[in-house]
C-alpha cells in the first residue's frame, strides 16, 4: 500500500485510509463484544477498547511501505 | 425527644456534606479532564503542524461534558457534521469560484437549510445539521479570494476537528469515566418502581385529578429523559447499544400503559362524581386482584420477573370474576358502565404485562440477540417552523454579508462567521436570546482576560509547558463555570472567547490592533445573532408553534378516525409520544401551557385509542349495513370537532355519538362496539376535562349519568 493514495487527483495519506478502516474493524468488534457481553470480563472497558484500537491500527499501519 | 431530633439530624448533615463533596469532586474532575484534553489537543496539533491548533482546542471545549457518553455522542455528530459541511463548501466554491456575491447567497441558503433541518431532529442530530451549515462557512469564507485553496482549507478544518474530537473522546472515556450506563440503569429502574408504586397507591384510594395529572406529567418527562439518555449512552457502551431497541420498546410500552391507566382512573372518578357508586365500587372490586398482584416489594435486588406470574394469575382471576360481579348489577346503565370499565381495565392489564415483561428482559444479564421487535418512531414534525429557522438564518447571513461587502470591513468574515454559528446553534433551544446574551458576556470576559494573558503573560514565556502554565489561571474559572447548570453558557463563552482570541499557533503573533479588531468583530457577530432572534423570534417555544402543535395533536383524533387501519395503532402512539416529548422539552414544568397541552393530549389519547379499537372491531367482525352510517357519522363528527373545536362542533359530535350508541343498542348482535362508543361519550361529557370549555352549559351530573 503506497503512502499516499490519489482520490480524484487529490492526494490522501494512506494512513488516513487505514485509520478509517481500523475504525470500521473496531466498530464490528465492538458491536460483537457488546452483543455477547464480553466486556463483562474486562476491568476497564474503555481502556480495553483504546488498547484494542491501538493494536488494530498499528497492525494495519504495517501494510504501509 | 430532643436527643432523638439531634441524632436524626446528625447523619443528614454528614450526608449533605458528603453529597457536596462528591458534587465538588465531580466538578473538578470535569475541569481537570477538559483542560487536559484542551492542552493535549493543542500540543498534538502544534506537533503535526496544523494551520490553526486553536480549532482543535475549541472542539475539545465544545464537546466537553461531565458524562462520557455525551462527549462521545456529541463528538460523533460533530465529526459527521464537519464532514458534510466541508463537502458542501468544496462543492459551492467549485460552483462559484469567481462570483463572490453568488457564493455568499449559496452559502446563506445552505446554512439556512441546515438550520431548518436541525429543527426537525432531536438531540445531537440537530447539532450535526447546524454544524454542517456553519462548517461550510468556516471553510469557504477564508478562501473567498483564493478559491483553489478550498480543498486545503477543508482538509485542515476536518483534521483539526477530528483531532479535537479524538483527544477528548479518549480522555473522557478512559480517565475516570462517569458511567452513564449506571445513570441509565438507575433511571429505568426508578421509572419502573415509581410507576408500579403509583398504580398500587392509586388503586388503594382515589387521587384527585390535579395530582393525577402531575403524576402523568412526571411519567412523561421520565420517558423523555430515558429516551435522551438512551440515545447518548449507546455511543459509550456496547452493552447498552445491544439493548437499545429493548429500551425503546420499554419506553413505548410505558407510555401506553401509563396513559391507559389515566383513562381508567378518570373513568372511575367520573362515575363517582355522577353518584354511580355501585358501578364504580364493582369496578374497584374487579381490579382488586391487580393491586394485590402488584403488592410485593420491588427493590433493586428483586427482578421485575416475579411480578409476571402474579399478574397472569390476577388476569385469569379477573376473567372469572367478571361474570360473577356482573350478575350483582341489575341496572342496565350500571352494567354498561361496568363493561366499559372492565374492557378498559383488561386492556390496561395486558399493557402492564407487556411493560413488565420488557422490564424483566432488560434486567437479564445477557441479551438474546434480535429477540426484540424493532420499533420505528414516526415523528410529529412541523415544517413551517423549520421554514422560519431557514429564513432567519439565511437573512442574518445575507444582511451581514452585504454589510461586509459594502463596508469592506477587514474583520467582517469573523463577525459573519460568529453570527451564523450562534444563530444556527441556538435556533433549537427554547430561550435563545437569553442564551446568546450569556454567551456574549462570557466571550467578553474571556477576551478581556485574553488580552492580559496574551500581551502581559505569554510574551514573557517560552515553550508549550509554560504556555499551559500561563493560560491555566485565566481559563480555569470559565471551565469550572461550564459545569454548573446556571452559568454554563457564560463559562462556555468565557473559555471559547479566550481560546479563540489567543489563537495559538506555532509562530504566535502579537498584534494588539488586530487582536482588538478581531475581538470587536466577534462581539458584533454575537450581538447580530441576538438581534436576529429578537427580529424573527424562534418558532420553538413560541405560542404560535404551541398552537400549531396543539392543532397537530388534535388532528391525531382525525387520524385515528379516518386513516387506513394497518399499523395505525402504532402510528398514533408514536406521533403522540413525539409531540408530547417536544412539548415536555419546550415548556417549563407546571406552566399553564404545558398543563393545557397535557390535558389535550389526554383527551386526544383517550378518544383516539377508543376510536381505533372501535374501527378494529368494526373491521374484524363486520357491521350491519343499517348501522354503518351512524358509526361513520360519529367518527366524522368527532374528527371534525377535534380538528376545529367549537361549541357547535361539540354538540354535533355529542349527538352523533349518542345516535350511534342508540343505533348499536337496536342491533343486538353488535354489542361489542358499544363499550368503545361509551368510553368516547364519557370522555366527551367529562366536566373536568379540557373539553368543558366547549360545553354549552355546565354539565350536570345528571347528564353524565345519562351518558349511557
Amino acid at each position: 500500500m503506497p503512502r499516499e493514495i490519489a482520490f480524484g487527483d487529490a492526494l490522501v495519506p494512506g494512513l488516513l485510509v487505514f485509520f478509517v478502516l481500523a475504525l470500521l474493524a473496531m466498530w464490528v468488534f465492538d458491536s460483537l463484544a457488546g452483543r455477547f457481553g464480553l466486556y463483562r470480563f474486562v476491568w476497564h472497558p474503555p481502556l480495553f477498547r483504546v488498547a484494542i484500537f491501538v493494536c488494530v491500527f498499528g497492525a494495519f499501519a504495517l501494510f504501509l511501505n | 425527644m430532643s436527643t432523638a431530633g439531634t441524632t436524626s439530624r446528625m447523619p443528614i448533615t454528614r450526608q449533605a456534606l458528603a453529597e457536596t463533596m462528591r458534587e465538588e469532586a465531580s466538578i473538578w474532575l470535569f475541569v481537570a479532564k477538559t483542560l487536559t484534553a484542551l492542552f493535549v489537543a493543542g500540543w498534538i496539533a502544534m506537533r503535526v503542524d496544523l494551520p490553526s491548533p486553536s480549532t482543535a482546542m475549541i472542539t475539545t471545549l465544545i464537546v466537553a461534558n461531565r458524562q462520557s457518553g455525551l462527549v462521545l455522542a456529541k463528538s460523533f455528530y460533530r465529526g459527521l457534521g464537519t464532514f458534510a459541511g466541508a463537502a458542501g463548501a468544496i462543492a459551492m466554491v467549485a460552483t462559484f469560484p469567481q462570483q463572490r456575491d453568488l457564493l455568499l447567497v449559496a452559502l446563506s441558503l445552505w446554512i439556512g437549510l441546515c438550520a431548518g433541518g436541525a429543527t426537525l431532529y432531536r438531540n445531537f442530530k440537530a447539532y450535526a445539521f447546524v454544524l454542517a451549515g456553519y462548517t461550510a462557512a468556516i471553510v469557504a469564507l477564508p478562501v473567498i479570494d483564493n478559491p483553489p485553496g478550498v480543498f486545503d482549507s477543508a482538509v485542515a478544518r476536518l483534521s483539526e476537528v477530528l483531532l479535537g474530537v479524538l483527544v477528548s473522546g479518549v480522555i473522557s472515556d478512559v480517565v475516570f469515566p462517569t458511567r452513564m450506563r449506571d445513570v441509565l440503569r438507575r433511571t429505568a429502574r426508578d421509572q419502573f418502581a415509581h410507576f408500579i408504586d403509583f398504580i398500587r397507591a392509586s388503586f388503594a384510594g382515589t387521587v384527585p385529578r390535579g395530582a393525577m395529572e402531575n403524576a402523568h406529567l412526571r411519567f412523561v418527562r421520565d420517558a423523555v429523559t430515558l429516551e435522551d439518555l438512551r440515545s447518548s449512552v449507546i455511543f459509550a457502551d456496547a452493552d447498552a447499544r445491544a439493548r437499545s431497541n429493548h429500551l425503546r420498546l420499554f419506553n413505548q410500552r410505558f407510555m401506553a400503559a401509563s396513559t391507559t391507566f389515566q383513562s381508567l382512573h378518570h373513568l372511575i372518578n367520573r362515575l363517582k362524581r355522577a353518584h354511580r357508586e355501585r358501578a364504580a365500587d364493582t369496578l374497584v372490586r374487579f381490579y382488586r386482584p391487580v393491586s394485590d398482584a402488584l403488592d410485593t416489594p420491588i427493590d433493586a435486588g428483586v427482578a421485575a420477573r416475579v411480578l409476571l406470574p402474579r399478574l397472569v394469575a390476577a388476569r385469569n382471576g379477573m376473567g372469572a370474576s367478571r361474570a360473577t360481579l356482573r350478575v350483582e348489577l341489575d341496572d342496565a346503565q350500571d352494567l354498561r358502565d361496568f363493561d366499559t370499565g372492565a374492557s378498559l381495565l383488561l386492556r390496561f392489564v395486558d399493557e402492564l404485562h407487556d411493560y413488565i415483561e420488557t422490564a424483566a428482559s432488560l434486567q437479564t444479564p445477557r441479551v438474546i440477540a434480535g429477540s426484540v421487535e424493532r420499533v420505528r418512531f414516526d415523528r410529529g414534525n412541523d415544517f413551517l417552523g423549520a421554514g422560519i429557522a431557514t429564513l432567519r438564518t439565511t437573512l442574518t447571513m445575507l444582511a451581514l454579508g452585504v454589510y461586509w461587502i459594502e463596508s469592506a470591513w477587514p474583520q467582517g468574515a469573523g463577525a459573519l462567521l460568529n453570527a451564523t454559528i450562534f444563530a444556527g446553534l441556538f435556533a433549537t433551544i427554547p430561550n435563545p436570546t437569553r442564551a446568546t446574551w450569556d454567551l456574549t458576556w462570557g466571550y467578553f470576559i474571556g477576551m478581556v482576560l485574553g488580552f492580559f494573558c496574551n500581551f502581559f503573560v505569554l510574551t514573557q514565556l517560552e515553550g508549550y509547558g509554560l504556555l499551559v502554565a500561563g493560560t491555566f489561571p485565566f481559563i480555569v474559572t470559565g471551565v469550572a463555570l461550564m459545569a454548573s447548570p446556571r452559568w454554563a453558557g457564560l463559562g462556555l463563552g468565557w473559555a471559547l472567547g479566550l481560546v479563540y482570541i489567543l489563537a495559538f499557533k506555532n509562530m504566535q503573533v502579537y498584534d494588539p490592533a488586530h487582536f482588538i479588531n478581531d475581538a470587536i468583530a466577534q462581539i458584533v457577530g454575537l450581538l447580530a445573532a441576538a438581534v436576529s432572534f429578537l427580529l424573527i423570534p424562534p418558532a420553538i417555544g413560541s405560542p404560535w408553534l404551541r398552537r400549531r402543535q396543539l392543532a397537530r395533536l388534535r388532528a391525531q383524533v382525525a387520524l385515528a378516525a379516518e386513516a387506513p387501519l394497518p399499523g395505525l395503532r402504532h402510528r398514533f402512539e408514536s406521533v403522540n409520544h413525539d409531540l408530547i416529548s417536544q412539548v415536555a422539552a419546550q415548556t417549563t414544568p407546571g406552566s399553564v401551557d404545558s398543563r393545557a397541552l397535557f390535558a389535550w393530549a389526554l383527551a386526544v389519547h383517550e378518544t383516539g385509542r377508543a376510536l381505533i379499537e372501535l374501527r378494529h372491531d368494526m373491521a374484524r367482525r363486520g357491521v350491519p349495513s343499517t348501522l354503518r352510517p351512524y358509526l361513520d357519522g360519529a367518527l366524522r363528527d368527532l374528527a371534525r370537532f377535534y380538528e376545529k373545536p367549537d361549541v357547535a362542533g361539540y354538540l354535533l359530535a355529542r349527538d352523533a355519538v349518542a345516535t350511534a350508541i342508540a343505533g348499536v343498542g337496536e342491533h343486538g348482535d353488535s354489542g361489542h362496539l358499544i363499550e368503545h362508543l361509551h368510553l368516547v361519550r364519557m370522555a366527551l361529557l367529562d366536566g373536568e376535562s379540557i373539553l368543558a370549555a366547549y360545553m354549552p352549559d355546565a354539565p350536570l351530573s345528571k347528564e353524565i349519568a345519562h351518558a349511557s
